[in-house]
């Protein structure tokens, strides 16, 4: 069997799951900037604070499974996406604890909503940073990363941030437009009307560029055209279905079209960089650990991750329908 | 200026780690408490128990969520700040670390939201499910770390190929031999952690005349708990000391300051050292005679071994090694007189009329934090020239990230930490000042309670008020 394949799809399944559930949670505490009535921030921290810390951990995984897996590939990523990791860290780290630190304070709330906002969207720009650096390559020296670690901040690198932080968007304000009633519902429909337009063109553009900054790119269209192809299109589709679902009697389609939208998008990304985990430079079988550890990871992913979809979704559904408007005080 | 990027590397592991375990030592101590104080009100229907849940749920809350996301930081540390260690090791530790994501993050994650926010939505009987998961969470996620831990320092189980690690025997990289004897102590420590911090707040409020009854409850329990936790510490500490000296001996060395292969005899226990690496000598040193041959080698005139038996570039800095045991060590004496002295007045009825007594249990609050970081800083620090010990020298680990950037963003996590540390206090200390709130009438209701708390009309006016309290 092939260990190394199958940590790695494991690996993405991870990362995938991440990307979308803390993709929501991240864009409604980007949007939380916006609404200056107290009570609809409440109620948007509400609809996600049960759920967030388990959206988080698949960040955890993802990066676990890489450590355990492809401890080279580790080494290499890591050093050279230092700054917008920590960065990302950091900011991460402000929006979990105003998650906690709001509710203790009346005086204060604002002042810890913005830094939980802006921990949302500096933590979504520097996700998409790594993402842009990722396709458009690193440099590398044997088994350690060659390049410097401010090679990340580069134009078409930024573009791609910009285009993650706006799907995020499309999916918080998907979210609130499924848990939010009256003036919530209504906020979460005006931006979505401002997001998917933003979010197709950024995503659309960035597509285009990645073949100008990496020729790779170019060469893994010509040589997936169809499927490439396919994937645009139903990015495409989807992308005017969501614009359609807006302010429709279905209060969740907007949310799982957004969902489908990003599961496209890295799919999209995956089939360009197969089967390469360090893109262009090391492939996946070159930077996996021996088998033992592969063995190890994946017969307890195996066992563990049917238990822990279970009960997560458990807790999704213990919080399901509308956030209620007096909060989830015990 | 110019620094070395292997020592900004070390400093900003070290901070960040040394931040982090503050607060799973406080949150593992206080879940296991919520899930007793929860188990006792189900059993008891008594509503004081529900009032010391809720108000050390919200504690709880913060210190789990500080926990959390500082966590995060150190999965991603291994390799930002040290990627050779992480393409080393990560073919052993990666895989338990993997585990300990898989077995107790997401347990923790998953129950947390409808531990904090979920009991009108599921019912006292799932609750305490809920709870007693995010207790057996943090007792997961502590034994995983710890058996990775342990494995840095007692590595065991594999070979090394071509310049990687390979995994030869998986029972013996996670039960290295002293993962066995690291882990209840780490677990214990918690656990003593959070008796004295429940303690602490309950014997200010008798102090204050505030509060009585929840103050009686909490301090009666935890010195209960820290009684009998303490003496099995002692226990405990007393093992992992014997296991440490054979396998990791110039730690152990370090630990009691003496630099000659052979101290005096009878050897002193020492207090105070001032210890001068450079010529392996103590400029200064003040101790009690006959105490170091007594309790280090049980005769009254043994030798102890000191650092000099290893040679000096792989030695660990003495004096971080030194006062960490000795912060360590000093606490835990204190901790076993009070809980001493909590026999002598639970027995003569006097445990919470003893105003002295009350006012050191509210200066230890926490002492067991305080005790905890000593005994992380002697496991670490008395690991050093080494991060796996034996096979990979810390200064060969550090990833090649230039030193400026290092260094701001060392800057740039102290501050940021700096803001989470201030909040948490202020926020915690006005929880206290505030204190419990008194229990809802509902908290007395035998049965289940789901009807008494299903939202609606009836009691939509106290939930109000509880929210904008």
């Amino acid at each position: 069997m092939d260990l190394p394949l199958l940590s790695a799809l494991f690996a993405a399944f991870a990362l995938l799951l991440y990307v979308v559930l803390d993709g929501f949670d991240l864009g409604v505490g980007a949007l939380l900037l916006l609404p200056s009535d107290e009570r609809v921030r409440d109620r948007m921290v509400d609809s996600v604070v049960p759920i967030w810390d388990g959206n988080e951990t698949w960040l955890i995984m993802a990066g676990v499974t890489l450590l355990a897996a492809f401890p080279v590939a580790y080494g290499i990523l890591l050093p050279a996406f230092y700054l917008p990791l920590i960065v990302m860290l950091l900011a991460l780290g402000l929006r979990g604890v105003s998650f906690e630190f709001r509710m203790q304070t009346e005086r204060m709330r604002r002042a810890w909503d913005i830094a939980f906002s802006l921990g949302s969207i500096v933590a979504a720009l520097m996700q998409g940073l790594i993402v842009g650096g990722l396709i458009q390559g690193i440099a590398v020296d044997g088994e350690h990363f060659g390049g410097s670690v401010f090679d990340v901040f580069r134009p078409f690198c930024l573009l791609v941030s910009l285009a993650v932080l706006s799907g995020y968007v499309v999916l918080g304000a998907g979210w609130l437009h499924l848990k939010g009633t009256a003036a919530l519902r209504a906020f979460a429909e005006r931006i979505l009307h401002t997001a998917v337009p933003a979010y197709l063109g950024l995503a659309s553009v960035s597509t285009a560029a990645a073949t100008l900054v990496q020729p790779q790119m170019l060469a893994a269209w010509s040589a997936h055209m169809t499927l490439l192809s396919a994937i645009a299109l139903l990015f495409l589709l989807l992308a005017i279905t969501l614009w359609r679902a807006i302010g429709g009697r279905s209060d969740g389609r907007p949310l799982f079209l957004g969902l489908a939208l990003f599961v496209l998008g890295i799919a999209g990304l995956g089939v360009a960089v197969f089967p390469d985990i360090v893109p262009y430079r090391l492939s996946l079988w070159d930077a996996a650990s021996s088998s033992q550890s592969q063995v190890f990871v994946l017969l307890g992913a195996a066992i563990v991750t049917p238990i822990v979809l279970s009960y997560s979704a458990f807790a999704y559904y213990v919080f399901r329908g509308k956030t209620p408007e007096q909060g989830w005080e015990i | 200026m110019s620094f070395d990027p292997a020592i900004l590397a070390r400093v900003q592991f070290a901070f960040t780690v040394s931040f982090h375990i503050i607060f799973p030592t406080i949150s593992i101590g206080l879940a296991m408490f919520l899930a007793i104080v929860e188990g006792l009100w189900l059993k008891t229907r008594d509503p004081l128990y529900f009032q010391i849940y809720r108000f050390w749920l919200g504690i709880f809350a913060m210190a789990f969520g500080v926990g959390v996301v500082t966590g995060i930081v150190l999965s991603f540390e291994f390799g930002l700040g040290f990627a050779k260690f992480g393409q080393m090791a990560g073919p052993a530790i990666g895989p338990m670390i993997a585990l300990e994501v898989l077995t107790s993050f997401f347990l923790e994650a998953g129950f947390l939201g409808i531990m904090l926010f979920g009991l009108n939505r599921v019912g006292p009987r799932l609750h305490f499910f809920a709870t007693c998961m995010v207790a057996l969470g943090t007792l997961f996620s502590a034994s995983w770390i710890l058996s990775a831990n342990s494995w840095m320092q007692t590595p065991d189980g594999v070979a090394v190929q071509n310049g990687h690690l390979v995994v030869t025997d998986w029972l013996k990289v996670i039960v290295n031999p002293s993962w066995l004897y690291r882990l209840p102590h780490m677990l214990a420590a918690a656990y003593i952690t959070g008796s004295f911090l429940v303690s602490g707040v309950g014997a200010w409020y008798l102090l204050r005349g505030e509060h009585i009854e929840f103050g009686k409850r909490t301090v009666s329990m935890g010195m209960g708990f820290a009684t009998v936790l303490i003496a099995l510490q002692v226990f405990l500490g007393d093992i992992l000391y014997g296991t440490m000296l054979k396998y990791q001996p110039a730690k152990m060395q370090a630990a009691e300051g003496f630099w000659d292969k052979q101290s005096e005899s009878p050897a002193p226990y020492y207090w105070i050292i001032v210890p001068d690496q450079k010529s392996q000598r103590n400029r200064f040193a003040l101790g009690t005679p006959y105490l170091g041959s007594i309790w280090l080698t049980h005769s009254l005139h043994g030798r102890v071994e000191g650092l000099g038996n290893t040679p000096p570039d792989l030695q660990p800095q003495m004096g971080i090694v030194f006062y960490g045991f000795r912060i360590m060590y000093g606490i835990a004496i204190l901790m076993f007189s009070l809980a001493v002295a909590s026999l002598w007045l639970r027995w003569r009825g006097r445990l919470f009329s003893t105003r002295w007594f009350l006012r050191i249990l509210v200066v230890m609050t926490p002492s067991g934090v305080l005790a905890t970081l000593g005994g992380w800083y002697v496991a670490e620090t008395g690991r050093q020239p080494w991060v796996i010990y034996n096979i990979l020298r810390t200064a060969d680990a550090v990833s090649p990230v230039p030193a400026g950037v290092l260094l701001s963003t060392l800057i740039a996590f102290v501050c940021v930490y700096a803001l989470f540390m201030a909040a948490f206090l202020i926020f915690a200390g006005r929880m206290i000042k505030r204190g419990p709130k008194d229990a809802p009438a509902y908290a007395e209701a035998s049965g289940s309670l789901k009807p008494a708390l299903k939202p609606g009309m009836a009691n939509g006016a106290t939930r109000n008020a509880a929210v904008t309290e």
